[in-house]
């Protein structure tokens, strides 16, 4: 089910939440539990049975390795449950992928596999993952109530597009938790935020992209100003699913980590992935780049584990040599700025940020391409290569009928409007101001959001392909 | 203190607003018909567990909670007002307002699609006209962007080659070109049609481009309700409704219409569909795959064979004093293969009528 569509927001959610407040304490994590498990089989039917497998297996991997804590034997049960979650994701994720490339290279014909990809199951394994991990490392008590262990997985916030939510991170909040108007007005807020940067912003970009790709009158100009368009919609998307998942987290009475802080305010790309995607990050990081020795290793070391880290990293998000690229093409950048760039770009702010804009609209092209010639193509356009002209009628007309909305992308990707907030709120009448519009602008979003559902059909989340 | 009372009157009318919507939902009645849409709105899915397995049931739950929200219109109109007004976008859904008329962006050109579309007539040509002594004409109606976007400053098809493409793939035929004897005022404002009182100069051109004299006088007749086109209701905002007029005269009433699909025989102009959902339907009663008028008053025995879609239900009747018989062919609703059934070829005149809209999205012409 997505967040943004009418059966979610006037018929799932509000049964949900009278559930989830009417029932005393103890039983929140059941119903949280439950209200998840139809959530996603709401999009997902066939799949909820894998979901409840990887439950299962994590919770009982997680007793057992607590269990056998110091032991080798906890080492082995950790790399077995791990092998179990990886093998399912390789299956269900990369099976194809991998006969394929096996069929190109062997000039066999193994056939594919015909399963289709289970929605979320690449946040939800990483979620076990860390889970049994910090069982293994100490960091967290085996969890003996599988239903809590199930409602930390399953959660429906932040189920199927994130962020990855630690289970260290949970652990209390799923004990025991506050409920308050305080966290429902934040909530509801971040929420209602999430959505229209969704609805408002991402879905309206993403029609200029298909409408980009379906012109026959493309020019550089028009390369360009796809390419910007789609660096945004990005952005807005999965920001946007983020700030709803932390918002229904917080009307639930959890505390989910920040996902983004304004990446495209970022000096450099090692900053950009400190802004952007922060949990799939820290994840990456804290499970696959510290274990590998990070940087305390020799040189060549170091840029190996960055190599590993950033291939696995576009292999996340998605089977397909175009992601891996895409990790390894921001690999180059990060090795680049730790050997010499950063020292380069220290002497201009506005340097740095033409380099980082430039350099992540490109990797968002590489994102974009279903194959390496589309993404050729698309560089070839925006680089003047194709033989097309500089400006075209239709790059014209779709500039000027999607300025202000390319205009309002850009200025929501900064933290202007909070500054713009913060400033009003600096006097009495500003914060007056802001106190009483602040629920009206609220309802005021929620219809026309509400408005942009009716009027379409329901536009599916960016990341739900990963 | 204002912070507290800030989150409690946010969580107030929050729980208030899903609340109403809530009720609303709950207590309103399915429709099963959107007038302004023009289309059937999807209901409450049967529940299954073959259909829940699928997730055949979650999708059709999906469609019947969007088409049957509370005032669906109204919400359609917020979201126009919001696009045109305050994001200052220049269409919405690719419909687009100027000068009071609502149009909807065509474009880029399917090349793919002007030669199917060249490809299914040639067919045709080739199975009952080759060889025969009928002669065979063409001609193309520009759809209502052919005055109105380019000019406009929005994105057009690229008109000549599209006519140039499908003149050079139809050389068997003989090209009639209605470019000159249409302007922008030939079109509904608020409909994809063009209006019938208007068409005579191009009634006209065509008679003389297969060498037909049209004789009589018309009289026009309006029908006494505004005509909302199907521009209205896609554009959901207020857009002033046209007026829908038709010609007749003596002939035309005693022309008799055979529809074969229904056996049944209709007037030119059928009343009863004048005032149902798409009054433009009026014109021998909209879409069928086959139909006669026969001209009992004809002073002539040339028949005529038109193939067409429906711009040709508007522009047959005028065409109707030159011929005895006038049969039209929509080859979007009868195979071409069963004509031979209802149609003896043998020498009539025969008009490929085909609007750029049909010829551009091809892929319904069977």
């Amino acid at each position: 089910m997505l967040f943004s569509s009418i059966s979610f927001l006037y018929y799932f959610l509000p049964v949900a939440l009278v559930l989830y407040f009417a029932v005393p304490g103890r039983f929140k994590n059941t119903i949280l539990l439950l209200v998840s498990l139809v959530f996603y089989a709401w999009g997902e039917p066939k799949y909820i049975l894998l979901m409840l497998v990887s439950i299962l297996v994590g919770f009982f991997a997680g007793i057992l390795i607590g269990h056998c804590a110091g032991q080798s034997r906890a080492k082995q049960i950790l790399i077995l449950a791990a092998g179990i979650h990886l093998l399912l994701l390789a299956f269900f994720k990369y099976g194809n992928f991998l006969i394929t490339n096996w069929n190109a290279v062997t000039q066999s014909s193994v056939p594919l596999l015909q399963v289709a990809l289970p929605i979320g199951i690449s946040f939800y394994t990483f979620q076990i993952l860390s889970y049994e991990i910090d069982v293994y490392r100490g960091k967290v008590p085996a969890q003996r109530n599988l239903i809590s262990l199930a409602a930390y997985v399953a959660m429906f916030p932040q189920l199927i597009a994130g962020p990855i939510v630690r289970y260290a991170d949970m652990e209390r909040e799923l004990a025991a938790r506050t409920l308050s108007t305080e966290n429902f007005a934040l909530g509801i807020r971040r929420f209602v935020l999430g959505l229209s940067k969704k609805i408002l912003l991402a879905n309206v970009l993403g029609e200029l992209c298909d409408t980009f790709q379906a012109s026959g009158d493309k020019s550089v100009l028009f390369y360009w100003l796809f390419a910007l368009s789609y660096t945004l919609q990005i952005y807005f998307d999965f920001s946007g699913y983020s700030d709803m998942a932390i918002g229904l987290g917080r009307i639930l009475g959890f505390r989910f980590e920040e996902n983004f802080n304004y990446p495209y305010m970022a000096k450099s790309i090692t900053e950009f992935w400190r802004r952007w995607h922060i949990s799939l990050g820290s994840f990456f990081r804290d499970y696959v780049y510290i274990p590998l020795g990070g940087n305390r290793v020799s040189k060549a070391r170091w840029f190996f584990n960055i190599l590993v880290v950033w291939m696995l990293t576009g292999l996340w998000h998605g089977a397909s040599w175009n992601f891996v690229f895409w990790g390894l093409f921001f690999a180059v950048f990060l090795m680049a700025e730790k050997i010499w760039l950063s020292k380069h770009l220290e002497k201009s702010r506005i340097l740095c940020h033409v380099y980082v804009m430039l350099t992540v609209i490109v990797s968002f092209v590489i994102f974009y391409g279903t194959d390496f010639g589309e993404v050729r193509d698309c560089l070839g356009g925006m680089m003047g290569f194709l033989g097309i002209p500089f400006v075209s009628k239709e790059f014209l007309y779709y500039l000027k009928s999607y300025g202000i909305v390319l205009l309002l992308g850009m200025a929501g990707a900064t933290p202007l409007p909070q500054m713009v907030t913060k400033k009003l709120k600096e006097s009495l009448r500003g914060e007056k101001a802001v106190n009483i519009l602040e629920p009206v602008a609220l309802i005021g979003l929620l219809l026309l959001n509400t408005a942009y559902l009716v009027d379409s059909s329901f536009n599916p989340f960016l990341y739900f392909r990963f | 203190m204002a912070e507290k009372t800030k989150n409690q009157v946010v969580t107030a009318v929050s729980i208030l607003f899903f609340l109403t919507i809530c009720i609303w939902i709950w207590v309103k009645k399915p429709v099963d018909y959107s007038d302004s849409e023009r289309r059937e709105l999807a209901q409450l899915p049967e529940l299954s567990w073959d259909t829940a397995i699928s997730g055949e049931l979650m999708e059709e739950f999906d469609s019947y909670s969007v088409d049957q929200f509370p005032m669906r219109d109204a919400f359609r109109s917020l979201k126009a007002f919001f696009v045109f007004d305050v994001l200052r976008q220049r269409d919405n859904n690719g419909i687009y307002l100027k000068d009071g008329y609502a149009s909807k962006l065509e474009y880029p050109i399917q090349e793919s699609s002007l030669d199917r579309a060249a490809d299914r007539f040639s067919y045709l040509y080739d199975k009952y006209l080759a060889g025969t002594e009928s002669r065979v004409y063409f001609s193309i109606i520009p759809d209502k962007n052919y005055f109105l976007a380019a000019e406009s400053g929005y994105p057009a098809l690229d008109y000549d080659l599209l006519m140039d493409r499908m003149k050079e793939k139809t050389e068997f035929m003989t090209y009639i070109d209605l470019t000159e004897t249409l302007t922008l005022q030939n079109y509904y404002r608020t409909d994809t049609h063009w209006r019938q009182e208007t068409l005579i100069p191009a009634a006209k051109k065509l008679a003389a481009g297969m060498d037909v004299e049209l004789t009589g006088e018309y009289e026009v007749k309006t029908l006494d309700q505004p005509f909302y086109g199907v521009y209205c209701g896609q554009a959901a905002l207020p857009i002033e409704p046209d007026t829908l007029a038709y010609l007749t005269n003596e002939i035309l009433e005693t022309c008799v219409v055979y529809d074969y699909e229904n056996d049944r025989t209709c007037p030119v102009y059928d009343m009863e569909k004048a005032y149902g959902k798409d009054p433009y339907e009026m014109f021998l009663s909209g879409s069928l795959p086959l139909v006669t008028i026969t001209n009992p008053v004809a002073e002539t025995d040339r028949e005529l064979i038109l193939f067409r879609d429906s711009f040709g239900s508007s522009m047959a009747p005028l065409l109707v004093s030159g011929y005895r018989k006038i049969t039209l062919v929509d080859i979007r609703y009868l195979h071409p293969d069963l004509l031979e059934r209802y149609i003896e070829f043998d020498g009539q005149d025969v008009l490929f009528l085909y609007s750029t809209l049909v010829l551009n999205h091809s892929e319904t012409l069977k």
